[in-house]
């Protein structure tokens, strides 16, 4: 992920002799490749229309259509967000709003995700700004896991999608708020600062204007979980036209697996944490506590969020992040499921 | 990636966003209604900010060339990139600062060149005939369903058909002619089916309901058409994955709804 590449031909002129740059030295750059890619797609849409028009690569299209427009504007909401707690509130302000200590700050955190109603898209940039302002980043965490999964308009689908089971509401709110608060005091206890990626965005530009400030966070921020979040649903629409539901039907009654199934199906499909409720209503082939994992994985952990996650926070945060918030969902589910439903 | 090409993209991405949302129905074919008025307003903020960028972008490099350094916003932001001043260490292999957008943005290319050149249409029968047919038992079955409302043929939405059939014991389809309106897909072994998706957020998570349609030649598949005609019990108990079928008494081809999805 390094941009080396596209620096180092700016890098004399800009860094050093600023003032030398002129038009007619510069060596043609990105504004030059976006025209001219956009003309060879454009160009390229007569020959490509064959192949185009195959019924599963017409489907991978719309399922990846689908998956970028629905997450947009819950990202252009969360970066918003995100760039308003950078640029406007002050760092003093969430310090104050937090308990000191992590322990305590994590399960506040946890429930102040509650607050927040969107997707998990939103979520990822808001998280990386609240640890830009010196939040904890096991609150932050917390807050990151939470935020998706027990607010009200998630769990408003879910008593929609199981009418008349209440408990599966309940189930739902405790075991996400469980698994948010265990992974955000596992990172306090065992977690290290050098698995998390300081975000560049935090660097503000001395002297220069608050609006400035924002509009700096809000465009670098977007576009890097933008591209993210395509990487994802690139992924997540191969996996949903590719893997076949009904083989997963018969996957439900093999003794042990009919939790994970649930779960690692969660992980693959990448649907919206306010539709997951839905789709896990479907899945009557297996058990209720293997459909409450699915809907405590799927705001957690996927591969969408895996790869906005490793965007924000880097590689080695993510898969160590999502490995263990996989299992401590997976076990709060059981554990929900056993005990609620 | 310099601050005109993200203010570009920026742009670009909020332009896709309306074109599907403000300038056309076409958003129906990816996601939920409820969605739209939120893809408006996020077309609206990428498109004023990209432009307020690329307005900043374009005078910054002018006074740049005119003067060095003296913008205190963008060029700043953009040396400190570089890892001068204060900015140093914090670029940890990163290697973007402010004026250098993050690489990885140029996949966000990908979703607006698909909406602008390819527009891929809404999921069809091949979608609907991989997809396993899961009607759900509703709650509200135990203590009865409300009654039908009148009407000859019965105009009912694909899931309301497949619910009573399967799971209201009442039978209150029992001899009505009813009106389904759906796509044809084709049965595995002969045959067809009358179907329609269902989305709550997304075309990701879209559901098939089907009806099996019996006394009607196949049109071809993935087209719209409205069957008329009545509910064939065939007493075998109610399961989830059970598809009741339909003896048709016509089929009418009609052009797909502006919503495709039920």
């Amino acid at each position: 992920m390094t941009d080396q590449s596209t620096i180092a031909p700016d890098r004399p002129s800009g860094a050093e002799t600023p003032g030398r740059r002129t038009g007619a030295r510069r060596p043609p750059g990105s504004l030059e490749l976006l025209v001219a890619g956009m003309a060879v797609l454009l160009a390229g849409q007569y020959w490509a229309g064959d192949w185009l028009d195959t019924p599963g690569v017409e489907a991978w299209a719309t399922v990846f259509v689908a998956i970028c427009v629905q997450a947009l504007p819950f990202l252009v909401l969360g970066t918003l967000l995100s760039a308003v707690i950078t640029a406007l509130v002050p760092a003093s302000f969430l310090e104050r709003a937090l308990p000191k200590r992590p322990a305590l700050a994590v399960p506040v955190a946890g429930l102040a995700g509650a607050v927040l109603p969107g997707c998990e898209c939103a979520s990822v940039p808001v998280a990386d700004g609240l640890i830009a302002r010196g939040v904890a980043p096991a609150a932050a965490l917390a807050f990151l896991l939470s935020a998706p999964a027990i607010n009200p308009v998630v769990l408003t689908a879910t008593a929609v999608a199981f009418p008349g089971r209440p408990e599966m509401v309940l189930a739902r709110f405790a075991a996400s708020l469980a698994t948010a608060v265990v992974v955000g005091w596992l990172w306090a206890r065992f977690g290290r600062p050098e698995w998390l990626r300081p975000s560049v965005r935090r660097t503000q530009p001395a002297g220069a204007g608050r609006w400035t400030a924002f509009r700096a966070a809000f465009a670098h921020e977007f576009l890097h979980a933008g591209g993210f979040l395509v990487v994802g649903g690139i992924t997540a629409a191969t996996l949903n036209v590719v893997v076949p539901r009904q083989l997963l039907g018969g996957l439900a009654h093999l003794p042990g697996l009919s939790v994970l199934v649930p779960a690692l199906l969660a992980v693959v499909l990448a649907v919206c944490s306010e539709a997951d409720a839905f789709v896990a209503a479907s899945l009557s082939a297996f058990p209720l506590a293997a459909r409450l994992a699915f809907m405590v994985v799927g705001p957690m952990v996927d591969v969408k969020l895996v790869a906005m996650q490793a965007g924000t926070f880097g590689w080695s945060f993510a898969w160590r992040f999502s490995s263990t918030t996989f299992t401590v969902a997976v076990a709060a589910s059981a554990l929900a499921g056993w005990w609620l439903l | 990636m310099k601050r005109e090409v993200q203010a570009m993209l920026l742009v670009l991405l909020g332009s896709a966003a309306l074109r599907i949302s403000l300038f056309s129905d076409t958003y129906l074919r990816y996601v939920r209604r409820a969605l739209g008025p939120y893809l408006v307003a996020a077309g609206v903020v990428l498109v004023a900010l990209g432009a307020v960028s690329a307005v900043a972008a374009l005078r910054g490099s002018r006074d740049e060339d005119a003067e060095g350094t003296e913008d205190a916003g963008g060029d700043e932001e953009q040396h400190e990139g570089h890892g001068h001043g204060p900015g140093e260490g914090h670029g940890h292999g990163e290697g973007d600062g402010h004026g250098h957008g993050p690489r990885i943005a140029w996949l966000l290319v990908l979703p607006v060149a698909t909406i602008f050149l390819v527009s891929p249409p809404a999921l069809g029968s091949y979608t609907a005939q991989r997809a396993a047919s899961a009607v759900t038992k509703p709650a509200t079955a135990a203590a009865g369903f409300p009654a039908l409302p009148a009407g000859d043929p019965l105009v009912l939405p694909l899931a309301e058909f497949d619910v009573r059939a399967l799971w209201d014991t009442s039978r209150p389809l029992a001899g009505r002619r009813v009106r389904l309106l759906g796509f044809a897909t084709p049965k595995s072994g002969g045959g067809w089916y009358v179907t329609r998706l269902v989305i709550s957020c997304c075309a990701a998570d879209a559901l098939a309901y089907k009806a099996e349609i019996r006394g009607a030649a196949a049109p071809p598949p993935g087209s719209w058409v409205e069957v008329t005609g009545v509910w064939q019990p065939d007493g075998q108990p109610a399961r989830p994955d059970a598809v009741p079928a339909l003896t048709a008494a016509q089929v009418v081809p009609v052009p797909q709804p502006r919503d495709p999805y039920e």
